[in-house]
Protein backbone atom coordinates (compact mmCIF):
# COMPACT_ATOMS: atom_id res chain seq x y z
CA UNK A 1 0.00 0.00 0.00
CA UNK A 2 1.79 3.09 -0.80
CA UNK A 3 1.85 6.32 1.31
CA UNK A 4 -0.98 8.28 -0.85
CA UNK A 5 -3.32 5.70 -0.33
CA UNK A 6 -2.67 5.53 3.64
CA UNK A 7 -3.38 9.14 3.34
CA UNK A 8 -6.53 8.85 1.67
CA UNK A 9 -7.80 6.62 3.55
CA UNK A 10 -7.26 8.23 7.24
CA UNK A 11 -8.59 11.64 5.52
CA UNK A 12 -11.90 9.96 4.03
CA UNK A 13 -14.12 9.79 7.56
CA UNK A 14 -12.80 13.24 8.17
CA UNK A 15 -13.79 14.87 5.11
CA UNK A 16 -17.10 13.22 5.05
CA UNK A 17 -17.46 14.21 8.80
CA UNK A 18 -16.61 18.09 8.08
CA UNK A 19 -19.87 17.51 5.65
CA UNK A 20 -22.36 16.94 8.01
CA UNK A 21 -22.09 20.75 8.99
CA UNK A 22 -22.67 22.15 5.62
CA UNK A 23 -25.48 19.59 4.90
CA UNK A 24 -27.98 20.34 7.91
CA UNK A 25 -26.74 23.94 7.30
CA UNK A 26 -28.46 23.38 3.95
CA UNK A 27 -31.52 21.57 5.23
CA UNK A 28 -32.34 24.29 8.02
CA UNK A 29 -31.49 27.37 5.54
CA UNK A 30 -34.25 25.67 3.25
CA UNK A 31 -36.64 24.90 5.67
CA UNK A 32 -36.48 28.41 7.01
CA UNK A 33 -36.47 29.83 3.21
CA UNK A 34 -40.07 27.36 3.10
CA UNK A 35 -41.37 28.75 5.89
CA UNK A 36 -40.08 32.45 5.35
CA UNK A 37 -42.28 32.13 2.01
CA UNK A 38 -45.64 30.10 2.92
CA UNK A 39 -45.89 33.07 5.60
CA UNK A 40 -45.14 36.17 3.72
CA UNK A 41 -46.73 34.97 0.94
CA UNK A 42 -50.28 35.65 1.56
CA UNK A 43 -49.70 39.47 2.31
CA UNK A 44 -47.38 39.61 -0.63
CA UNK A 45 -48.66 37.83 -3.18
CA UNK A 46 -49.63 40.78 -6.30
CA UNK A 47 -52.50 38.57 -7.51
CA UNK A 48 -54.24 37.86 -3.89
CA UNK A 49 -57.69 39.22 -4.00
CA UNK A 50 -56.67 42.06 -1.15
CA UNK A 51 -53.93 43.66 -3.47
CA UNK A 52 -56.06 43.09 -6.50
CA UNK A 53 -59.46 44.80 -5.40
CA UNK A 54 -59.15 46.11 -2.12
CA UNK A 55 -55.78 47.59 -1.51
CA UNK A 56 -56.17 50.40 -4.02
CA UNK A 57 -59.53 51.57 -3.12
CA UNK A 58 -59.78 54.37 -0.93
CA UNK A 59 -61.33 53.78 3.01
CA UNK A 60 -65.09 54.95 3.11
CA UNK A 61 -65.95 53.73 -0.63
CA UNK A 62 -66.81 50.37 -2.12
CA UNK A 63 -66.45 48.27 -5.27
CA UNK A 64 -68.58 46.26 -7.14
CA UNK A 65 -66.25 44.01 -8.81
CA UNK A 66 -67.40 43.10 -12.44
CA UNK A 67 -69.61 39.96 -13.03
CA UNK A 68 -67.49 36.64 -13.61
CA UNK A 69 -66.65 35.50 -17.20
CA UNK A 70 -64.09 33.68 -18.96
CA UNK A 71 -61.64 36.45 -19.36
CA UNK A 72 -61.15 37.38 -15.64
CA UNK A 73 -58.57 35.41 -14.27
CA UNK A 74 -59.21 37.11 -10.66
CA UNK A 75 -60.70 36.03 -8.36
CA UNK A 76 -59.97 32.81 -9.36
CA UNK A 77 -62.90 30.61 -9.05
CA UNK A 78 -65.54 33.61 -8.80
CA UNK A 79 -68.94 32.07 -8.68
CA UNK A 80 -71.16 33.61 -12.35
CA UNK A 81 -74.11 34.19 -10.35
CA UNK A 82 -72.90 36.23 -7.30
CA UNK A 83 -72.37 39.92 -7.42
CA UNK A 84 -69.49 41.04 -5.26
CA UNK A 85 -68.73 44.26 -3.79
CA UNK A 86 -65.50 44.66 -1.54
CA UNK A 87 -64.73 47.77 1.31
CA UNK A 88 -61.70 48.17 2.65
CA UNK A 89 -60.49 48.79 6.31
CA UNK A 90 -57.56 50.16 7.59
CA UNK A 91 -58.46 50.50 11.48
CA UNK A 92 -55.24 52.45 12.07
CA UNK A 93 -57.07 55.61 10.32
CA UNK A 94 -60.45 54.55 12.36
CA UNK A 95 -63.22 52.28 12.71
CA UNK A 96 -65.23 51.47 9.67
CA UNK A 97 -69.00 50.94 9.42
CA UNK A 98 -71.06 48.58 6.95
CA UNK A 99 -74.78 48.69 6.23
CA UNK A 100 -76.08 46.13 3.73
CA UNK A 101 -79.39 44.34 3.51
CA UNK A 102 -81.17 41.70 1.50
CA UNK A 103 -84.11 41.97 -0.44
CA UNK A 104 -85.79 38.74 0.56
CA UNK A 105 -85.59 35.74 -2.02
CA UNK A 106 -81.98 36.93 -3.04
CA UNK A 107 -79.07 35.42 -0.43
CA UNK A 108 -76.82 37.81 0.64
CA UNK A 109 -74.06 37.28 2.84
CA UNK A 110 -70.98 39.68 3.90
CA UNK A 111 -67.59 38.19 5.79
CA UNK A 112 -64.62 40.19 7.06
CA UNK A 113 -61.48 39.15 6.07
CA UNK A 114 -57.91 40.46 6.70
CA UNK A 115 -55.15 41.24 4.17
CA UNK A 116 -53.93 37.81 4.70
CA UNK A 117 -57.67 36.39 3.88
CA UNK A 118 -58.65 35.20 6.90
CA UNK A 119 -61.72 35.29 6.84
CA UNK A 120 -62.57 36.57 10.75
CA UNK A 121 -66.35 36.98 10.33
CA UNK A 122 -68.81 35.81 7.90
CA UNK A 123 -72.69 35.30 8.01
CA UNK A 124 -76.03 35.20 5.87
CA UNK A 125 -78.64 37.45 6.19
CA UNK A 126 -81.27 34.85 7.03
CA UNK A 127 -78.59 35.26 10.67
CA UNK A 128 -79.35 38.86 10.80
CA UNK A 129 -82.37 40.35 12.32
CA UNK A 130 -84.44 41.23 8.81
CA UNK A 131 -81.58 40.05 6.71
CA UNK A 132 -79.94 43.64 7.64
CA UNK A 133 -76.61 43.85 8.35
CA UNK A 134 -75.17 46.94 10.69
CA UNK A 135 -71.14 46.14 11.29
CA UNK A 136 -68.77 47.93 12.81
CA UNK A 137 -65.15 47.15 12.63
CA UNK A 138 -62.42 48.10 15.37
CA UNK A 139 -59.67 47.24 16.97
CA UNK A 140 -59.81 46.55 20.96
CA UNK A 141 -58.62 50.11 21.81
CA UNK A 142 -61.31 51.68 19.84
CA UNK A 143 -63.80 49.07 21.22
CA UNK A 144 -62.65 50.13 24.72
CA UNK A 145 -62.87 54.06 23.97
CA UNK A 146 -66.21 53.76 22.51
CA UNK A 147 -66.97 51.76 25.55
CA UNK A 148 -65.41 54.60 27.92
CA UNK A 149 -67.43 57.26 25.80
CA UNK A 150 -70.70 55.47 25.91
CA UNK A 151 -70.13 54.99 30.03
CA UNK A 152 -69.02 59.15 30.72
CA UNK A 153 -72.51 59.69 27.90
CA UNK A 154 -74.36 57.60 30.68
CA UNK A 155 -72.73 59.15 33.67
CA UNK A 156 -73.65 62.85 32.20
CA UNK A 157 -77.01 62.25 31.42
CA UNK A 158 -77.86 59.68 33.65
CA UNK A 159 -79.39 57.51 31.46
CA UNK A 160 -78.24 53.94 29.78
CA UNK A 161 -76.19 55.24 26.18
CA UNK A 162 -77.13 52.76 23.77
CA UNK A 163 -75.54 51.96 20.46
CA UNK A 164 -78.39 50.73 17.31
CA UNK A 165 -80.00 47.88 18.34
CA UNK A 166 -78.85 45.77 15.40
CA UNK A 167 -75.70 46.94 15.56
CA UNK A 168 -72.84 44.41 15.38
CA UNK A 169 -69.29 45.48 16.88
CA UNK A 170 -66.62 43.43 15.46
CA UNK A 171 -62.83 43.39 17.40
CA UNK A 172 -60.62 43.05 14.51
CA UNK A 173 -57.12 41.10 15.75
CA UNK A 174 -55.33 43.00 12.27
CA UNK A 175 -55.35 46.63 11.80
CA UNK A 176 -55.74 45.97 7.55
CA UNK A 177 -57.83 44.13 5.89
CA UNK A 178 -61.27 44.10 3.75
CA UNK A 179 -65.29 43.32 3.94
CA UNK A 180 -66.98 41.69 1.19
CA UNK A 181 -70.79 41.54 0.31
CA UNK A 182 -72.26 39.19 -1.75
CA UNK A 183 -75.62 38.31 -3.08
CA UNK A 184 -76.42 36.02 -5.56
CA UNK A 185 -78.72 35.90 -8.40
CA UNK A 186 -81.27 33.03 -8.40
CA UNK A 187 -81.36 32.80 -12.05
CA UNK A 188 -78.98 33.66 -15.39
CA UNK A 189 -81.38 36.51 -16.24
CA UNK A 190 -81.70 37.84 -12.54
CA UNK A 191 -78.06 39.00 -12.20
CA UNK A 192 -78.89 42.69 -12.72
CA UNK A 193 -81.38 42.86 -10.03
CA UNK A 194 -79.03 40.57 -7.80
CA UNK A 195 -76.29 43.38 -8.81
CA UNK A 196 -78.65 46.36 -7.78
CA UNK A 197 -79.06 45.25 -4.23
CA UNK A 198 -74.99 46.14 -4.10
CA UNK A 199 -76.14 49.43 -4.56
CA UNK A 200 -77.81 49.95 -0.93
CA UNK A 201 -74.43 48.57 0.26
CA UNK A 202 -72.42 51.46 2.61
CA UNK A 203 -69.06 51.73 4.29
CA UNK A 204 -68.52 54.78 5.71
CA UNK A 205 -64.96 55.44 7.85
CA UNK A 206 -65.88 56.43 11.70
CA UNK A 207 -64.18 58.01 14.31
CA UNK A 208 -62.62 57.31 17.68
CA UNK A 209 -64.15 58.96 20.39
CA UNK B 1 -11.90 29.32 11.68
CA UNK B 2 -9.48 30.31 8.74
CA UNK B 3 -11.72 31.84 5.92
CA UNK B 4 -10.80 29.19 3.03
CA UNK B 5 -12.89 26.76 5.57
CA UNK B 6 -15.92 29.21 4.72
CA UNK B 7 -15.70 28.58 0.61
CA UNK B 8 -18.70 26.25 0.72
CA UNK B 9 -21.11 29.15 2.31
CA UNK B 10 -22.11 31.04 -0.81
CA UNK B 11 -22.98 27.74 -2.74
CA UNK B 12 -24.84 26.24 0.34
CA UNK B 13 -26.71 28.95 0.26
CA UNK B 14 -28.23 29.54 -2.83
CA UNK B 15 -28.93 25.60 -2.98
CA UNK B 16 -30.78 26.46 0.61
CA UNK B 17 -32.19 29.36 -1.10
CA UNK B 18 -33.13 26.89 -4.24
CA UNK B 19 -34.73 24.25 -2.25
CA UNK B 20 -36.92 26.24 -0.08
CA UNK B 21 -38.27 27.87 -3.24
CA UNK B 22 -38.51 25.07 -5.14
CA UNK B 23 -40.65 23.53 -1.86
CA UNK B 24 -42.78 26.20 -1.79
CA UNK B 25 -43.61 26.17 -5.39
CA UNK B 26 -44.78 22.26 -5.02
CA UNK B 27 -46.83 22.95 -1.74
CA UNK B 28 -48.66 25.66 -3.50
CA UNK B 29 -49.64 23.37 -6.63
CA UNK B 30 -51.19 21.13 -4.23
CA UNK B 31 -54.64 20.97 -2.94
CA UNK B 32 -55.73 24.02 -0.54
CA UNK B 33 -55.10 22.87 3.35
CA UNK B 34 -54.65 19.58 5.13
CA UNK B 35 -58.63 19.19 6.34
CA UNK B 36 -59.80 18.33 3.01
CA UNK B 37 -63.27 16.59 3.96
CA UNK B 38 -64.08 13.77 1.17
CA UNK B 39 -67.51 12.98 -0.33
CA UNK B 40 -67.11 10.78 -3.56
CA UNK B 41 -65.63 12.61 -5.93
CA UNK B 42 -66.14 15.95 -3.88
CA UNK B 43 -63.98 17.57 -1.66
CA UNK B 44 -63.88 20.54 0.72
CA UNK B 45 -61.88 22.32 2.84
CA UNK B 46 -64.11 24.14 5.41
CA UNK B 47 -61.58 25.88 7.30
CA UNK B 48 -60.94 27.85 4.24
CA UNK B 49 -63.75 30.19 5.27
CA UNK B 50 -62.70 30.65 8.93
CA UNK B 51 -60.01 32.07 11.48
CA UNK B 52 -58.36 28.65 12.01
CA UNK B 53 -57.10 28.48 8.15
CA UNK B 54 -53.91 26.61 8.55
CA UNK B 55 -50.82 28.86 6.66
CA UNK B 56 -50.87 26.39 3.82
CA UNK B 57 -54.22 26.93 2.82
CA UNK B 58 -53.97 30.77 3.02
CA UNK B 59 -50.53 30.80 0.76
CA UNK B 60 -52.63 28.99 -2.00
CA UNK B 61 -55.74 31.14 -1.52
CA UNK B 62 -53.42 34.15 -1.91
CA UNK B 63 -51.46 33.22 -4.71
CA UNK B 64 -54.82 31.95 -6.58
CA UNK B 65 -56.67 35.38 -5.74
CA UNK B 66 -59.39 33.64 -5.24
CA UNK B 67 -62.41 35.20 -2.32
CA UNK B 68 -62.97 31.52 -0.30
CA UNK B 69 -66.90 31.28 0.68
CA UNK B 70 -66.93 32.38 4.62
CA UNK B 71 -68.29 29.60 6.80
CA UNK B 72 -71.71 31.41 7.75
CA UNK B 73 -71.65 32.12 3.62
CA UNK B 74 -71.57 28.64 2.86
CA UNK B 75 -69.48 26.07 1.15
CA UNK B 76 -67.86 25.03 -2.18
CA UNK B 77 -66.85 21.49 -2.96
CA UNK B 78 -64.61 20.96 -5.95
CA UNK B 79 -64.45 17.78 -8.37
CA UNK B 80 -61.61 16.88 -10.43
CA UNK B 81 -62.18 13.06 -10.88
CA UNK B 82 -65.64 11.37 -11.90
CA UNK B 83 -67.40 8.59 -9.65
CA UNK B 84 -64.35 5.84 -10.99
CA UNK B 85 -60.94 8.92 -10.01
CA UNK B 86 -60.68 9.22 -13.62
CA UNK B 87 -60.12 13.10 -14.30
CA UNK B 88 -62.92 15.31 -16.08
CA UNK B 89 -62.50 15.80 -19.57
CA UNK B 90 -64.81 17.56 -21.71
CA UNK B 91 -64.73 15.09 -24.72
CA UNK B 92 -67.28 13.42 -22.72
CA UNK B 93 -70.37 13.54 -21.60
CA UNK B 94 -71.39 13.51 -17.73
CA UNK B 95 -74.30 13.11 -15.88
CA UNK B 96 -74.53 14.77 -12.34
CA UNK B 97 -77.21 13.22 -10.58
CA UNK B 98 -79.22 13.35 -7.22
CA UNK B 99 -81.00 15.27 -4.61
CA UNK B 100 -80.47 18.82 -3.75
CA UNK B 101 -77.45 19.06 -1.14
CA UNK B 102 -79.22 20.80 2.11
CA UNK B 103 -78.69 24.48 1.57
CA UNK B 104 -80.99 27.51 0.89
CA UNK B 105 -79.54 27.71 -2.94
CA UNK B 106 -76.47 25.92 -4.54
CA UNK B 107 -74.98 26.85 -7.92
CA UNK B 108 -72.72 24.23 -9.99
CA UNK B 109 -69.91 25.60 -11.96
CA UNK B 110 -67.23 24.58 -14.49
CA UNK B 111 -63.85 25.92 -14.90
CA UNK B 112 -60.24 25.73 -16.47
CA UNK B 113 -57.57 24.94 -13.67
CA UNK B 114 -56.85 27.99 -13.18
CA UNK B 115 -59.78 28.93 -11.93
CA UNK B 116 -61.85 30.60 -15.06
CA UNK B 117 -64.79 30.13 -16.34
CA UNK B 118 -64.85 28.20 -19.79
CA UNK B 119 -65.67 29.47 -22.75
CA UNK B 120 -68.78 28.39 -24.53
CA UNK B 121 -71.21 28.31 -27.18
CA UNK B 122 -73.87 29.26 -25.38
CA UNK B 123 -72.37 31.90 -23.10
CA UNK B 124 -73.90 30.17 -19.82
CA UNK B 125 -71.06 28.98 -17.28
CA UNK B 126 -73.44 27.47 -14.43
CA UNK B 127 -76.55 26.44 -13.06
CA UNK B 128 -78.68 27.20 -9.74
CA UNK B 129 -80.91 25.41 -7.79
CA UNK B 130 -83.67 27.91 -8.99
CA UNK B 131 -83.71 27.04 -12.34
CA UNK B 132 -83.01 23.95 -12.38
CA UNK B 133 -85.62 20.83 -13.73
CA UNK B 134 -86.33 18.59 -11.49
CA UNK B 135 -88.48 15.65 -10.06
CA UNK B 136 -91.25 15.90 -7.17
CA UNK B 137 -88.98 14.22 -4.84
CA UNK B 138 -86.22 16.87 -5.36
CA UNK B 139 -84.09 14.53 -7.62
CA UNK B 140 -82.52 16.07 -10.22
CA UNK B 141 -80.05 15.15 -13.15
CA UNK B 142 -77.56 17.22 -14.84
CA UNK B 143 -75.75 16.90 -18.45
CA UNK B 144 -72.25 18.20 -18.51
CA UNK B 145 -70.92 18.03 -22.55
CA UNK B 146 -69.95 20.39 -24.93
CA UNK B 147 -72.80 20.16 -27.13
CA UNK B 148 -76.26 21.45 -26.42
CA UNK B 149 -78.21 18.66 -24.42
CA UNK B 150 -82.08 18.31 -23.27
CA UNK B 151 -83.32 19.24 -19.70
CA UNK B 152 -80.62 20.43 -17.33
CA UNK B 153 -77.30 21.18 -19.42
CA UNK B 154 -73.96 22.36 -18.46
CA UNK B 155 -72.02 23.70 -21.21
CA UNK B 156 -68.12 22.31 -21.03
CA UNK B 157 -66.23 24.39 -23.76
CA UNK B 158 -63.53 23.12 -25.79
CA UNK B 159 -60.73 22.74 -23.50
CA UNK B 160 -60.68 19.19 -21.99
CA UNK B 161 -59.80 19.17 -18.25
CA UNK B 162 -61.92 20.98 -16.34
CA UNK B 163 -63.32 21.08 -12.70
CA UNK B 164 -66.25 20.97 -11.13
CA UNK B 165 -67.69 23.63 -8.15
CA UNK B 166 -70.82 22.87 -6.59
CA UNK B 167 -71.88 26.00 -3.91
CA UNK B 168 -73.58 25.07 -1.10
CA UNK B 169 -74.77 28.90 -0.20
CA UNK B 170 -75.73 28.99 3.77
CA UNK B 171 -75.76 25.08 4.13
CA UNK B 172 -77.42 23.56 6.83
CA UNK B 173 -73.84 22.16 7.46
CA UNK B 174 -70.90 23.42 10.04
CA UNK B 175 -67.68 23.59 9.63
CA UNK B 176 -66.97 20.44 11.79
CA UNK B 177 -65.90 17.75 10.13
CA UNK B 178 -68.26 15.34 11.60
CA UNK B 179 -70.98 17.25 10.37
CA UNK B 180 -70.43 15.55 7.17
CA UNK B 181 -71.31 12.88 8.08
CA UNK B 182 -74.21 11.18 6.01
CA UNK B 183 -74.33 14.24 3.52
CA UNK B 184 -74.58 13.02 -0.09
CA UNK B 185 -73.79 15.07 -2.95
CA UNK B 186 -74.62 14.52 -6.68
CA UNK B 187 -72.95 11.37 -8.11
CA UNK B 188 -70.96 11.98 -11.12
CA UNK B 189 -70.99 9.43 -14.10
CA UNK B 190 -68.84 9.66 -16.87
CA UNK B 191 -71.16 9.02 -20.29
CA UNK B 192 -70.32 8.57 -24.18
CA UNK B 193 -66.54 10.11 -25.04
CA UNK B 194 -65.71 11.97 -28.34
Amino acid sequence: MSSREILLRKSFPGRVFALIPWVLGLLFGAVAVHLILILTLPALAPGSAYRQFARPLPLGEKRVLARAEPSMSRPSFSDPFAAVALCRFDLRQGPLRLRASADGDRPLSVSVRLADGTVIYSASDRQTPGGRFNIVIVTQAQADAQDAARERAEDDSGEAAKSAEDELRLISPGKTGFAVVRTLALRESDYEKAAARLDAVACSLETTP
Amino acid sequence: MPLSNLKPLPIVLAAAVALGVAATMLSLRGEPGFDAVRLGPWSSWPRLGNSEIDPYARAVSAVEGALPLGGGEGLAFVAQVDETGSPLDARCDYQISGTAPPARFWTLTAYDAAGRLRTNIAERYGLTSAALLHSADGAFSITAAREARPGNWLPLGEKSRFILVLRAYQANTSALASAFEGLTLPTITRGLCS
